[in-house]
């Protein structure tokens, strides 16, 4: 298959829930170093206004969980060669942070897949996978931008 | 931590520059700590032997945990995460075991209520001895939307 085909009968979207546990959360947060409480203490969260502990800004990579890298490109079928694949960036706009005992629905597909020259010649892809994450009365919570970058074969 | 943090609308003004905050050294417990939470088990992270048949000499940090350092800076410079409407980073350079990541910001322009903010994420530390690295150099670059109170 060639540059930037779709493999055939592949999906526009995956659909997949994501639980926002305490126990996650707090995983997470501990994972990146978190020291502030509203991560871990629900009365620490209440007194600041929040109704339980909220999830860090970068929580919403434990999709991986949900949707594997196998999962994912079989499914929406970008068909990257993943030993010549880095992450290049990560954007999220939030309109709020999860709140531990929701459980969000994830919408992701691919926003983006670009072909370009690459610096030290041959042709570099740049796919974007987009996220947007809704909460039970289906209004959005955040949005994330996964965008890798394949490098052209050696 | 040195001041300032927990910024307010009103304490802040374009070309600000914001306290200088650092983690680690990562250690390889924390990358696995970080595989787990996150659900990233790419091998080249973990395994030193799969490392270096892709062609680096150790296993090395995915960037989405210097990412999440960062973040976390992002939200205490600004009184919390609850204040973040927009974050971005890019990947310049892997982040080694025993690496500090040392992250810096500046207040680029005030729009109303939203605060534009420009950061930065450096690796300080010796890195694979193979590879001859700086010993400080520029990791990830972002940028961030805030709204403090």
């Amino acid at each position: 298959m060639g540059v930037g085909e779709r493999a055939p009968g592949s999906e526009a979207e995956i659909v997949f829930e994501l639980p926002v546990e305490r126990g996650k959360v707090r995983e997470f947060a501990l994972a990146v170093a978190e020291d502030n409480p509203i991560h871990y203490y629900v009365e620490e969260a209440r007194k600041r206004g929040l109704p339980d502990i909220v999830a860090p800004p970068t929580f919403t990579v434990t999709q991986m969980w949900q949707v594997p890298r196998e999962e994912r490109e079989r499914r929406l079928g970008a068909n990257l060669a993943y030993e010549r694949v880095l992450h290049g960036e990560q954007e999220f706009f939030y309109q709020r942070l999860p709140v531990a005992g929701e459980v969000l629905t994830g919408r992701m597909r691919i926003a983006s897949d670009i072909s370009k020259q690459g610096r030290r010649g041959g042709v570099m892809r740049v796919v974007t996978y987009e996220s947007v994450f809704t909460d039970a009365s289906g209004a959005e919570v955040l949005r994330a931008l996964y965008t890798l970058m394949e490098l052209p074969p050696p | 931590m040195s001041v300032p943090f927990d910024l307010r609308l009103e304490d802040v003004f374009s070309g600000m520059e914001l306290s200088e905050v650092v983690f680690g050294p990562v250690e390889r417990a924390d990358i696995v700590r970080y595989a787990g939470a996150a659900g990233d088990f790419n091998p080249i992270h973990i395994d030193d032997a799969y490392a270096q048949g892709a062609g680096a000499p150790t296993a090395f940090a995915m960037g989405m945990l210097p990412a999440g350092y960062l973040a976390h800076a992002v939200s205490d410079w600004f009184g919390g995460p609850q204040h973040l409407r927009r974050f971005r980073v890019r990947f310049l350079t892997r982040v080694w075991p025993g690496d500090e990541i040392v992250c810096w910001g500046r207040v680029d322009e005030i729009e109303g209520r939203l605060v534009k903010v420009r950061f930065e994420a450096d690796r300080r530390g010796p890195g694979p001895r193979e590879l001859e690295l700086p010993e400080r150099e520029p990791a990830l670059s972002g940028d961030a939307d805030v709204e403090p109170a």
